[in-house]
């Protein structure tokens, strides 16, 4: 398999309490893979690693085709290496139209000087066109982000990072807060759009899992304790003592 | 971030009309005896001091850093300016009464009795390193600009690197701010201490000019600086820089992981802030007279940010109006014009009491009015604020209230 991602022996304490413990993980170049595990198995925490926010104590993370270490990046550097990341709440910028959230989010040269004489051109808003009908938020183009329902603003969040261009999504919790309509439309945006990049989705939601149809990895106290198929680890009887046996 | 510059600026247009309009107007009523001297002076100081409170809305209104280093900044602006007033004019005076001797003074005598001339009030006779442009108009204008930038990029380049935001960010730049006054109260910082540089509304050469005449070309130089400063800010904010600034404002992780360098970001528009601030001190000290370091106190700082919370931040009318209606109505104040309002054993007097009608005019419009005057305008242009039931903007701390915005 082609890696895009692959995470070493990383671990990571907090005053003593190791949120990660000798975690390993690879994911291919065009993959959809869900991460579960129950609260505090550090979900948020491997993010944390990957997009640069927390620095691990000791572990290697490899990006990309030469192997390049995402350690000690910036997270802004690391974003603009091609990994985007969804977090929990929606976090959109709640003062400004959806479509300058999306014409913010295109990749583009991300100095300060680049941004004061950037003037977006048909390209631009043909891109931004294309991005809002895959999010389904065509109609909503002219309005204030803040003013959208939650389910839309995940959408519209999820709609920047694609606006990206990234090579690696990261995904917290898509779903939570959502109807059962917004759900499906949910995963299929999450499908469509792993058939080109790598989406890794962070999620408590079995249901939700089921009906992403794709690879599972099981997280307990830090490090993987399973992988496979939703069916293939739904019958571990690890990931059933620890996760849903209760 | 789409349209043209004025499609994306209604205002432009419009605050450069009244401004043109208010000038010619005071310029007409000035030259027909209608306002004094000294009111021409109020007035260009306060054009000056709306120039400062756009900067200031720039970083706080905008990026979300409430910056109290400005006042900083627009006193250093003075502080440039003033030093080549005083050298020009005092090389004239002692050129002048050294003409009268026998023998011809060497510049090296000029320089000494100019030295001790300006410095005689601080117990010395050297130039100190600092001066050493002062002779030359383009060179301190140039520091104007470069000095108040130069500390803003330094400062800025340590502070926003260790990201530090919000109310510590507010701490330090005060401190920054008080730091730098109680450095040049001292007589060897070199800028004549508490004295500071006085005498500076007599321009060098212009010595037949009456008041009367400076004071106009000041109120034109403050007009028109400001005019450029409003379209410079409008332009800054309305493209996508301003989108980005807005973003750091309610979000700033949200910009980071999008991949811009956030603290680039912040320090370009806190040194553009600072670069503006310090052409407004520049314009400003002259109309004064005097510029020291009192100038720099506390509560300097909080006042540029009260004008920018009156007139509601985020919004660069609101800024200007905000400083100018403050600055306006507490020259009237203090004017002492007012007579004292006796409340039986209590006596109001207006100097003392317009500190504590501002405090309460500022909780007044926290509480109240988040969008400020500037929210007037608002009324007026029928925008409304979007119905999200009490939630801010974003998770940031200097993130907009559902108040302050607009839908």
């Amino acid at each position: 398999m082609n890696t895009l991602l692959e995470v070493s022996g990383v671990s990571v304490s907090f005053d003593g309490f190791r949120a990660i413990n000798n975690l390993s993980f690879r994911i291919g170049k065009a993959e959809l893979r869900a991460v579960i595990g129950p609260n505090g198995a550090g979900k948020t925490t491997f993010m944390d690693i990957v997009t640069g926010k927390t620095r691990p104590d000791k572990g290697r993370i490899s990006w990309g085709e030469k192997g390049l270490s995402l350690l000690g990046l910036s997270e802004a550097r690391i974003a603009r290496e091609g990994v985007g990341r969804k977090f929990q709440k929606p976090t959109v910028f709640e003062d400004q139209t959806v479509q300058s959230n999306l014409i913010v989010s295109l990749k583009n040269r991300r100095g300060p000087f680049a941004a004061l004489f950037y003037r977006p051109g048909s390209g631009d808003f043909e891109r931004v066109a294309a991005l809002a009908g895959k999010i389904g938020l065509t109609a909503q183009l002219s309005r204030k982000a803040g003013e959208l329902s939650h389910g839309q603003k995940q959408w519209l969040e999820i709609g920047m990072l694609l606006a990206q261009e990234p090579r690696l999504l990261l995904v917290d919790e898509p779903a939570a807060g959502m109807t059962l309509a917004e759900r499906e439309k949910t995963t299929d945006i999450l499908v469509e759009a792993a058939k080109t990049r790598a989406v890794v989705v962070v999620e408590h939601d079995m249901e939700f899992v089921r009906r992403l149809n794709c690879r599972v990895t099981v997280l307990h106290e830090g490090s993987v304790l399973a992988e496979g198929s939703l069916d293939h680890v739904t019958s571990n009887p690890d990931v059933i003592d620890v996760y849903l046996g209760r | 971030m789409t349209g043209s510059f004025l499609a994306r600026n209604p205002s432009v247009p419009l605050v450069l009309g009244l401004l043109a309009l208010a000038t010619v107007i005071v310029t007409v009523m000035a030259a027909s005896g209608g306002v004094s001297t000294s009111f021409v002076k109020t007035l260009g100081m306060t054009l000056c001091l709306a120039l400062a409170a756009l900067a200031m809305d720039l970083v706080w209104g905008y990026a979300g850093i409430l910056s109290l280093g400005n006042i900083a900044f627009f006193a250093l602006g003075g502080y440039m300016i003033g030093m080549w007033l005083m050298t020009a004019r005092t090389e004239a005076i002692v050129a002048e009464s050294l003409a009268g001797q026998a023998i011809p003074p060497t510049p090296a005598e000029i320089r000494d009795a100019v030295g001790g001339q300006i410095f005689g009030v601080v117990g010395s006779t050297e130039f100190p390193a600092i001066w050493a442009f002062s002779g030359s108009l383009p060179a301190q204008l140039a520091l104007v600009v470069l000095v108040p930038s130069l500390l803003a990029l330094v400062f800025g380049w340590l502070a926003f690197r260790s990201r530090v935001t919000g109310v510590y960010l507010s701490i330090l730049t005060q401190a920054m701010t008080l730091a730098l006054a109680l450095y040049l109260f001292q007589n060897d910082a070199g800028l004549r201490g508490n004295n500071g540089l006085s005498g500076l509304q007599n321009l060098p050469g212009m010595g037949g000019v009456p008041q009367s005449t400076v004071s106009l070309w000041f109120l034109w130089s403050s007009a028109l600086m400001l005019g450029l400063g409003y379209v410079l800010c409008a332009w800054v904010v309305s493209g996508k820089f301003g989108a980005i600034l807005r973003g750091i404002r309610d979000n700033e992780q949200r910009v980071r992981f999008l991949g811009y360098p956030v603290e680039g970001f912040k320090l370009a528009v806190f040194t553009l802030s600072a670069a503006i601030t310090g052409v407004a001190g520049a314009l400003y000290y002259p109309q004064a007279g005097i510029v020291n370091p009192a100038e720099m106190m506390p509560i300097a700082s909080i006042y540029l940010a009260v004008w920018v919370a009156i007139g509601g931040r985020g919004r660069l009318y609101g800024a200007m109006i905000g400083a100018m209606v403050v600055s306006l109505v507490s020259s009237f104040f203090t004017s002492g014009q007012l007579p004292d309002l006796g409340l039986g054993p209590v006596r109001i007097v207006w100097v003392d009491w317009w500190l504590v009608i501002l405090g309460l005019s500022f909780v007044a419009v926290t509480l109240f009015a988040p969008r400020g005057l500037g929210g007037l305008v608002d009324l007026w242009s029928q925008r409304r604020r979007p119905a999200r039931h009490g939630a801010d903007l974003g998770p940031d701390r200097g993130s907009f209230r559902e108040e302050e915005a607009e839908a």
